[in-house]
């Protein structure tokens, strides 16, 4: 209950605070019944972890469309073949190797696909599109040199030298004499803001 | 500023030591902003008053801005950020709930308030808030709701790859909650692209917490070979606390997450050479254009300043005040004398009476009434005081007093038989008095001795010099270093015992356990049960080691630096070599430090003044934290860049596909994390680098990228093919809360 902007003081506060309310307000457009189910907040870990148990079913069962949506029909009217039954339609095997070698899961489960499409010839033609799941679309760790660059943990310049003993990176002399009178603690930041602190677990 | 303008001094010394001359005030301050609050919105009822059965509300459910508004409408009625604060105020038993920038309206309200996302992540934590927000929308978009519903179709962004859990609550919610007849879900990049008339392209769509990189070939998205990198406009201004707080570790203010994201959009740019930019990012050489202040809200301490005038009045006064003290004093001194004078006048009378009378009672009878045992002492106490009257004389005239006569002692040559029991007492004080003297005059000849020593080695090394000057130049040199590694030792010293596992603090505490311990432990050399302890000097040294903030430490801190000094400055003075620039100060000066620029830019640094506490200086960090999306291992994200990415798909998963040369000719941004300056630049010339010479290659920006998702949703859901896109809420009962069609622009199964 205490002004933070210019918007208010301490007179005319409350009265801004009471325009503002939205409890107050009536919103007839919502059901009174709706209960909302308990423990629906979940977190992005236990969705995936429940989803990805979830596609282990589908890949036993074998189907990659099991009703819960309705295929878009592929457009025909143009020069152009759907898309992705053209990616699958060229090359040896239609197996996307450099794809494919993103995910071991992908590899395997297309490898299935395309044993299942082998053994019953129509079904080459429709579209195969591969499960794309939220998990599945992050994109993989860097391969490029360029992801060896390294900077100063300290001042982000290019660095030269490797710390042994706090393994921080750093520019020149100066920031290693700094780097030397650090505490644990703030090494340990400097390491983490790189991703490459110790975590004990 | 005053505290950024250097002194005529500075300017002349800087000319002939060759460090940096400090830079003219800087021309520009930035400030913090203030919580973005963006007033009362009123309730928009134009829009639902035009709107028929077959209007769509169409919802852009962004992670950094929720955007609604009506399909027929060209910019977004409602905008506001995906918060709520819902809690109960105790002490006036109401209940409050506040939404979108209104909680930055109140300190509790901001302090309760949360966001419907996961921090950093694109999926929906916080399903209450979600409702909050949706309920914040509808009321000020004027939804009468007569039946108990929303009455319109809905169209809400959904992010790519949405997970089934996130999208079955969402469908929940909007059917069963608020009633809506029908729901269309799409992504918000796609959305965007496809208002910027894109039809087939590479769709890169860096945005608050995600980066998707989307082929689109003949307006479909190819979902399957899609690509996300976790990092977005959140991570970045999280990064940039982060770097900040390492930097400044003691800064006394607190920015807020808003406040950080508005430092990365309003300062921060994409260097197009980062590798040679960020190398010469701390150059003096234009650093203060691109070193940005940033002043955080400070209270100065308040100095109440005098004015001209009042000053000379106070020192007017003190002298005022002395001189009085002085009159007073040389009165008393005054008037003691004239007492002391009349005392001697007196006593001279008594000695004249003493002299003049006959008989020895007489003499008696007057030294007794005056407390004197014998004429002696009479004489004594007269000689005593004309010296004393003397000496006070002289001093209210200033006169030096004249050199005492050597002083003698005539009682010490006579034997002690020869003397009575008076005799031999004054005997002991004459001595006393000898040996005084003595001492003093021996240190009298120690000091002039000791001068004519200086005078002489002076004279030696000056003759050294003018022989062997070059054999001089490196003794003064060799003794100089020894000094610099002196000093150093001192302060490795001073920083390891800091430090409780150092070993010199290991030694420390070996020490102290053997001093204190009854049997010590210490090896003796040849047995024994005397450890001979003292017998050397330098034993005692133990207790001065085993101290921890020594006293004598300072001393010897000035000892050292003085004779640093001494030794620089006869270098300085005779060997031609040795310049203002090699001295330890010159070496040492600010601003010839990397940390120094870094932290405070090209100018200097008063630790007293709050203003300048206050102050963050951006260089590196300007470019340093938007470059992650181009380097993520910078940030310690272990995935690839998007230009990795990019040439991923269009070289390797893409490489056969017939459309890939029209995906090149369509790079398309979008989203508000593109919107730095140089973004699309940088871009271009990498992908360039990764195809084969001679691609056609064209990366253009979205108009705006952060509303043409919101714009490109309310165009798709005002267009009449699309209805069949909708889910209807009986298609809802029946196919479950996950079921959703598949259109162009959205997620598939």
């Amino acid at each position: 209950m205490a002004p933070i902007t210019q918007a208010s003081d301490e007179t005319n506060h409350q009265a801004l605070l009471d325009k503002l309310d939205l409890f107050g307000i009536p919103k007839p457009f919502r059901n009174p019944n709706w209960k909302p189910p308990q423990r629906r907040n979940k977190n992005v870990k236990q969705i995936i972890s429940d989803a990805s148990r979830k596609e282990a079913s589908l890949q036993v069962t074998g189907t990659n469309n099991s009703g819960s949506s309705t295929p878009l029909v592929p457009t025909t009217d143009g020069a152009l073949t759907p898309a992705v039954a053209g990616a699958s339609s060229n090359g040896s095997s239609g197996l996307n190797m450099a794809h494919a070698t993103q995910r071991l899961d992908r590899l395997v489960l297309e490898r299935n696909q395309q044993a299942a499409s082998l053994a019953v010839p129509g079904a080459a033609a429709l579209p195969q599109s591969m499960t794309v799941t939220y998990t599945n679309i992050e994109s993989a760790p860097s391969m490029h040199p360029s992801s060896q660059r390294r900077y100063c943990d300290v001042t982000g310049l290019s660095a030269p030298y490797t710390d042994p003993k706090t393994r921080l990176r750093y520019h020149n002399m100066e920031i290693f004499a700094l780097i030397r009178q650090m505490g644990q603690s703030s090494t340990e930041q400097y390491l983490a803001a790189r991703g490459a602190h110790t975590v004990l677990k | 500023m005053p505290a950024a303008v250097p002194t005529p001094m500075a300017i002349d010394s800087t000319v002939n030591s060759g460090r940096n001359s400090p830079k003219p005030a800087p021309s520009k301050i930035w400030t913090l902003n203030e919580p973005p609050f963006e007033g009362v919105k009123p309730i928009d009822t134009q829009g639902w008053a035009k709107s028929t059965e077959k209007t769509a509300i169409v919802i852009d459910f962004g992670s950094s801005t929720v955007r609604a508004g009506w399909s027929f409408d060209k910019r977004p009625r409602i905008t506001l950020p995906p918060l709520m604060a819902s809690y109960r105020d105790r002490r006036i038993n109401r209940s409050f709930t506040f939404v979108g920038s209104d909680v930055f309206s109140d300190g509790t309200a901001r302090g309760q308030s949360k966001n419907i996302y996961e921090p950093g992540s694109n999926i929906v934590n916080n399903w209450s808030v979600a409702e909050g927000v949706l309920d914040y929308v509808f009321v000020k978009l004027g939804i009468a709701g007569e039946s108990g519903t929303i009455e319109r179709p809905l169209v809400m962004t959904e992010p790519v790859a949405n997970l089934g859990y996130a999208r079955k609550t969402m469908s929940e919610i909007l059917f069963e909650c608020y009633g809506a007849p029908s729901v269309a879900y799409g992504i918000d990049s796609l959305f965007s692209y496809r208002y910027n008339g894109g039809r087939t392209g590479l769709v890169v769509s860096s945005s608050y917490t995600s980066t998707h990189v989307i082929p689109v070939v003949n307006s479909k998205a190819l979902l399957s070979q899609s690509a996300r990198l976790n990092w977005g406009r959140y991570q970045s201004a999280e990064y940039l606390l982060k770097l900040l707080k390492l930097k400044y570790p003691s800064f006394p203010g607190k920015i807020s997450d808003p406040q950080a994201e508005d430092l990365v959009r309003d300062h921060c740019y994409i260097s197009q050479d980062y590798e040679n930019e960020i190398s010469s990012y701390l150059d003096w050489t234009g650093l203060e254009d691109r070193d940005r202040i940033i002043q955080h809200p400070f209270t100065e301490q308040v100095i109440i300043q005098k004015t001209e005038e009042e000053l000379a009045r106070a020192a007017e006064k003190r002298k005022e005040s002395g001189r009085r003290l002085q009159e007073q004093a040389a009165k008393m001194r005054l008037e003691k004398l004239i007492r002391k004078e009349e005392e001697l006048a007196y006593y001279k009378q008594l000695q004249q009476k003493v002299q003049e009378a006959t008989t020895k009672k007489e003499t008696k009878r007057l030294l007794d009434g005056d407390e004197f045992s014998n004429e002696e002492k009479l004489d004594k106490k007269i000689k005593e005081m004309e010296k004393s009257i003397k000496k006070a004389r002289n001093k209210d005239v200033g006169e030096e007093p004249e050199e005492a006569e050597v002083p003698v002692f005539p009682l010490l040559e006579v034997p002690d038989a020869e003397l009575d029991e008076d005799g031999i007492k004054q005997k002991r004080q004459q001595r006393l008095q000898k040996s005084g003297y003595d001492a003093r005059q021996r240190a009298k000849a120690e000091k002039a001795a000791e001068k004519a020593r200086l005078e002489e080695e002076q004279r030696l090394d000056d003759e050294h010099r003018e022989n062997h000057p070059d054999q001089w130049i490196e003794e003064r040199q060799a003794s100089r270093n020894l000094l610099l590694q002196r000093i150093k030792e001192r302060d490795r010293l001073k920083a390891d015992l800091g430090n409780r596992k150092s070993l010199a603090n290991q030694m420390r505490m070996k020490n102290i356990a053997n001093l204190a311990s009854d049997t010590p432990t210490k090896k003796r050399r040849r047995g024994g049960d005397d450890d001979n302890f003292g017998a050397d000097d330098n034993d005692w040294g133990i207790y001065r080691t085993i101290q921890k903030d020594d006293v004598s430490d300072d001393e010897e801190e000035e000892d050292l630096d003085a004779a640093l000094k001494e030794v620089e400055s006869q270098l300085l003075k005779f060997d031609p070599n040795f310049t203002e620039e090699n001295t330890r100060d010159a070496e040492t000066d600010w601003t010839k430090s990397l940390m120094h620029a870094f932290l405070r830019g090209p100018w200097p640094f008063d630790p007293e003044s709050q203003r300048e506490a206050n102050q963050l200086h951006l260089n590196v960090e300007r470019i340093r934290v938007p470059e992650v999306v181009f380097q993520p291992a910078i940030a310690g994200v272990d995935q690839a860049g998007i230009v990795e990415i990019a040439s991923g798909i269009l070289n390797e998963r893409l490489a056969d596909h017939a459309s890939r040369a029209d995906l090149l000719k369509d790079v398309f941004l979008t989203g508000g994390n593109t919107t730095f300056q140089g973004f699309e630049e940088r871009l271009a010339r990498e992908l360039q680098a990764v195809l084969e010479a001679g691609s056609p290659l064209r990366v253009r920006r979205a108009q705006d990228a952060s509303l043409d998702a919101w714009r490109g949703a309310a165009r798709w859901a005002g267009e009449a093919g699309n209805t069949k896109y909708f889910v209807s809420r009986a298609e809802f009962l029946e196919k479950g809360a996950e079921y959703i069609k598949e259109h162009e622009l959205g997620n598939g199964m």
